[in-house]
């Protein structure tokens, strides 16, 4: 695959039709994998290909990252589960489709973190997403690397996620805020799940909106809560469960876990699922004489 | 620091009775930067008014907060009051302290209405101090108006706005104005024939110099907004010059083909070419081209041959007309829900079950049995005709729950026509409830009943099927507790009336709303029944529900006048209320442009000195804004604010709190 990966890259290059290419390449020490960014046709044989490239790269194609778009058009190496973020810039108008060129990636699973990788990719090393995909053969994308994957993911999905949801949602209401309360308490707000997040892509946050200042910005219990409010309700009906968030969090806040109920709370009002058609935009935000207002009581 | 006063109206006793006003005006006075307060029995009259208008000008005041009523009953009062002494209008403020406060409070000691009270009014002390002058917007209009639709409620809003001065372009999908009216035979509660009222209205429409017909035309596309609206219409193919064709017919006359006519519902046929109605204006046939040979198969083409003027062109191609308008009245009318829907009553199975709308045509002296009753298996003279009433209308389960409110008037017409027509014919009526309100309503109905014969019976059919040439009818009375067995010659069945196909995609093109039945919802249903939510859209007839003639056309004519009084000026003042997006901070996700319920957001493109495109960004029209805010919430950036509820505005009321 890597093989492929690196002539694909290389013709592309060269060709002109892209002057980037984001992908993955090794570390110094060969221990992890890191965002590689390719711009000369001789470096191609940087990029790899593996279970440890577990990062939404989707992420660098964001108008956060100016110096990368100033690059010019660019070329990325996709999971299923990126290209779904993929999709969702597409539909937020944040590019056009022919503004990048998709390679993607078939994938039989990634480490949840690359810490835990001793040479075999062992389903408890699998972050929940990856146990119930249905993406692993990617679906929007300009060239495919890999052999087709007959993976079918379970009907009713599996994993550690789904259960703690099902496991909060039979608590009640205080226990549920009690537990809230105390995991967003830990919070330093150093702001690294917006930063890693594909679909944060503000250039101004609410946060940094002092005028008025609507979140506290200090690490206080109650800016805490707001800012993780916020942050979780600014990605209802958008958000993939691409899991970079928690991944990222150096407190371990189970951001999945306020994701994951979130995206159920969508998938029942709407019938969506984001991610996966560039032409739908995420329906909370849409206005629709036919939208259900049996909340209303 | 501000110079702010304070007024608290006593409002009588409404708020005086558990509101110690007089304290929350004390209360305020200590606060910083409220120079003025004061508290009165009603700040809302002319000597209050006068009161403000002083106490601004002596204690040159730069902000006001009257503490009364909900701000829907008298904003504008004092609003306009502090502007005559010189103040901003914008810099007027209201506390609710009456319906968010003194109502819903009953202590009589006054104790908890006036601490709540103290905390309204300080909030919006705090608010204020935000507050930006604002200026009225003002818009151009386009002194034209679009109406859709030629039916009565159509034709009467066209020719009112014509009368008052102004050009209409009438727009009407068939290839005659007229609509469900012109298919009527006759009209209760005065028993006038239909066509005889309408057709010189409807001549009249077409000899008005302000109104362009546009017949056999579609509402494509809807861009802009109040007094701007640029309307694409499409004139479909008629495959006969409108300018040059005399009406002579000819062309009808000699046509070989004959289809089944939609006009008349299936009882009669109709050439390939052909006008829907004698009397059909413009009295310029159309060619049906799906079933004209000369255009299916190049076979044929007599009409040309025959054609005096030439004005046949079996290559002529739909056309789009773009028309700029101000104003635009949606009056799309109705249709009869599809008798199919009902097995048990037989409709389509047994030829003399019809619809009222086919008893219509077959009472009408222009329809196809010349006025005659006749049922359409045999043409044979029914001795006895069971109406059935309600049918779809009131019935969750199968059709709508809304009554039709038009069915029991028409099948008491039925009746007396059909006793008029057939002597010593008998007719059943089977109805839930017989609803006439209505100036003469009860009366026509009665005198159906007690001097034409009818027979009422109250109760539903349960089943309607053939037994030697007859057709049985079953069903339940009611009121004497049996079941009853008809033998009739014919069944007409009142259906439901129920919103035209493709209501729902013509409102999303409008921008206007519409309920679960695909009715166009009005923008109040009391005070403003034939406004939409979008600024400069106005609706008439039974595009909005059910209704009867002397309705739809109050409704034509209350359109045409909120029209007129739009277009009486060339510029149009709007409350300046509206979203304004923050450019630099906009990430052009379009989040606003999605959840705008009035699309009024536009995507607009910086450019730099060279013409390139640096950046998207989003853009709020200021005529369609109607500063509802939903915007400002869909907002992750935070990127947009409302005028008037600006965030440090709001933020400034919920500290002081």
């Amino acid at each position: 695959m890597e093989k492929t990966l690196r002539l694909k890259a290389k013709e592309l290059l060269e060709s002109g039709e892209v002057k980037v290419v984001i992908g993955y390449g090794w570390n110094r020490s060969k221990t992890r994998t890191t965002p590689v960014f390719i711009t000369d046709p001789a470096d191609v044989d940087t990029l790899v290909w593996n279970p440890l490239c577990v990062n939404n790269l989707s992420l660098y194609l964001t108008r956060k990252y100016k110096e990368i778009k100033a690059l010019g058009r660019p070329a990325i190496v996709a999971k299923g589960c990126d290209i779904r973020n993929i999709v969702v810039l597409i539909t937020e108008g944040q590019f056009k489709r022919e503004d990048v060129f998709i390679i993607g990636m078939t994938c039989n699973g990634t480490v949840y973190k690359q810490d835990l990788w001793k040479g075999e990719l062992t389903p408890n090393i699998m972050p929940t997403k990856c146990h119930n995909c249905d993406v692993r053969n990617p679906h929007v994308t300009d060239f495919v690397v890999g052999e087709k994957s007959t993976f079918t993911p379970p009907e009713v999905p599996t994993g550690m996620v789904y259960d703690k949801v099902k496991d909060l949602d039979s608590k009640s209401q205080s226990e549920r805020w009690a537990f809230w309360v105390k995991e967003f308490s830990r919070c330093v707000k150093c702001y690294a799940c917006r930063q890693v997040c594909p679909l944060c892509y503000c250039e101004r946050c609410i946060t940094e909106k002092n005028m008025p200042q609507w979140i506290e910005t200090s690490a206080h219990p109650r800016g805490n809560l707001s800012w993780n409010l916020t942050r979780a309700m600014h990605l209802v009906g958008r958000c993939t469960f691409c899991g970079e968030c928690e991944r990222s969090c150096p407190v371990n806040i189970p951001l999945n876990l306020i994701n994951q109920k979130m995206i159920g709370v969508v998938k029942e009002a709407f019938d969506f699922k984001s991610g996966y058609d560039e032409k739908t935009h995420p329906p909370m935000i849409v206005f629709s004489p036919d939208d259900k207002e049996n909340f209303i009581k | 620091m501000p110079r702010i006063g304070v007024f608290v109206c006593q409002c009588g006793n409404n708020i005086a009775a558990t509101v110690d006003t007089k304290k929350v005006a004390e209360e305020m006075g200590k606060l910083p930067g409220v120079v003025y307060t004061c508290d009165y029995k009603f700040m809302c009259s002319s000597p209050g008014q006068e009161m403000l208008r002083q106490a601004i000008k002596e204690n040159k005041l730069d902000g006001i907060i009257v503490s009364a009523c909900s701000p829907h009953m008298h904003e504008k009062t004092f609003r306009k009051a502090a502007e005559g002494a010189g103040l901003n209008p914008y810099q007027c403020e209201i506390t609710n302290i009456r319906e968010q406060c003194s109502w819903v409070h009953h202590d009589k000691t006054k104790a908890a209405g006036t601490v709540k009270s103290i905390d309204l009014t300080r909030m919006t002390i705090q608010r204020l101090k935000k507050n930006q002058p604002l200026k009225k917007i003002k818009i151009p209009v386009k002194k034209k108006a679009m109406v859709i639709g030629g039916g009565i409620a159509g034709i009467q809003a066209a020719l009112d706005i014509a009368e008052g001065g102004r050009e209409v372009i009438l727009v009407e999908k068939e290839p005659s104005i007229g609509g469900n009216m012109a298919r009527l035979s006759e009209t209760f509660p005065t028993m006038d024939c239909s066509q005889c009222i309408l057709t010189p209205k409807m001549v009249e429409a077409e000899l008005n110099e302000n109104i362009t017909l546009y017949t056999y035309s579609e509402v494509e596309k809807v861009d802009g907004y109040i007094g701007n609206f640029t309307v694409t219409v499409r004139r479909k193919s008629k495959y006969v010059d409108e300018e040059r064709c005399t009406g002579c017919g000819e062309c009808i006359e000699k046509c070989p083909f004959k289809v089944d006519s939609q006009f008349e519902l299936g009882l009669n046929k109709r050439k390939v070419i052909y006008t829907p109605f004698p009397q059909s204006v413009p009295n310029v046939p159309v060619i049906d081209a799906p079933n004209c040979t000369k255009i299916q198969k190049d076979k044929c083409g007599a009409c040309a041959i025959v054609c005096g003027p030439k004005c046949i062109d079996f290559k002529m191609e739909d056309k789009l007309v773009t028309e700029e308008v101000g104003a635009i009245v949606v009056a799309t009318g109705y249709q009869n829900m599809p008798n199919e829907r009902f097995g048990e009553y037989g409709y389509g199975r047994i030829k003399d079950v019809i619809s009222g709308m086919q008893f219509e045509r077959l009472a009408s002296s222009s329809g196809p049995t010349g006025g005659e009753i006749r049922r359409p298996s045999d043409g044979k003279i029914p001795q006895s005709v069971v109406f059935i009433q309600c049918v779809g209308s009131r019935d969750e389960k199968k059709g709508v729950s809304y009554c039709s409110k038009i069915c029991c008037m028409y099948t008491a017409k039925h009746t007396k026509l059909y006793s008029h027509k057939v002597h010593g014919g008998q007719s059943y009526v089977f109805y839930m409830d017989i609803r006439s309100g209505g100036k003469r309503y009860e009366e026509f109905v009665r005198g159906a009943i007690e001097h034409e014969g009818a027979m009422y019976l109250r109760g539903r059919v349960s089943r309607v099927y053939e037994k030697n040439g007859k057709i049985m009818v079953q069903g339940a009375d009611t009121l004497s507790g049996n079941q009853v067995e008809i033998e009739a010659d014919m069944v007409v069945l009142a259906t439901a009336v129920v919103s035209r196909d493709g209501a729902d995609t013509l409102a999303q093109r409008l921008g206007i709303g519409y309920d679960k039945y695909k009715f166009y919802n009005e923008y109040h249903p009391k005070l403003k029944p034939v406004e939409t939510v979008t600024a400069g859209i106005y609706l008439a007839g039974t595009c909005m529900g059910p209704m009867d003639i002397p309705e739809s056309v109050a409704q034509g004519s209350a359109a045409a006048s909120k029209v007129l009084a739009l277009f009486s000026a060339d510029e149009m003042a709007r409350e300046p209320i509206t979203s304004v997006v923050n450019r630099t901070t906009c990430n052009a996700c379009w989040d606003c442009v999605t959840a705008c319920p009035y699309t009024a957001i536009e995507r607009e493109a910086i450019k730099d000195r060279q013409g390139n495109v640096v950046r998207w960004v989003a853009k709020v029209n200021d005529g369609v804004c109607q500063g509802c805010g939903v915007c400002v919430a869909a907002c992750r950036s935070k990127s947009i604010d409302l005028k008037g509820y600006t965030d440090e505005q709001v933020f400034a009321a919920i500290n002081a709190f």
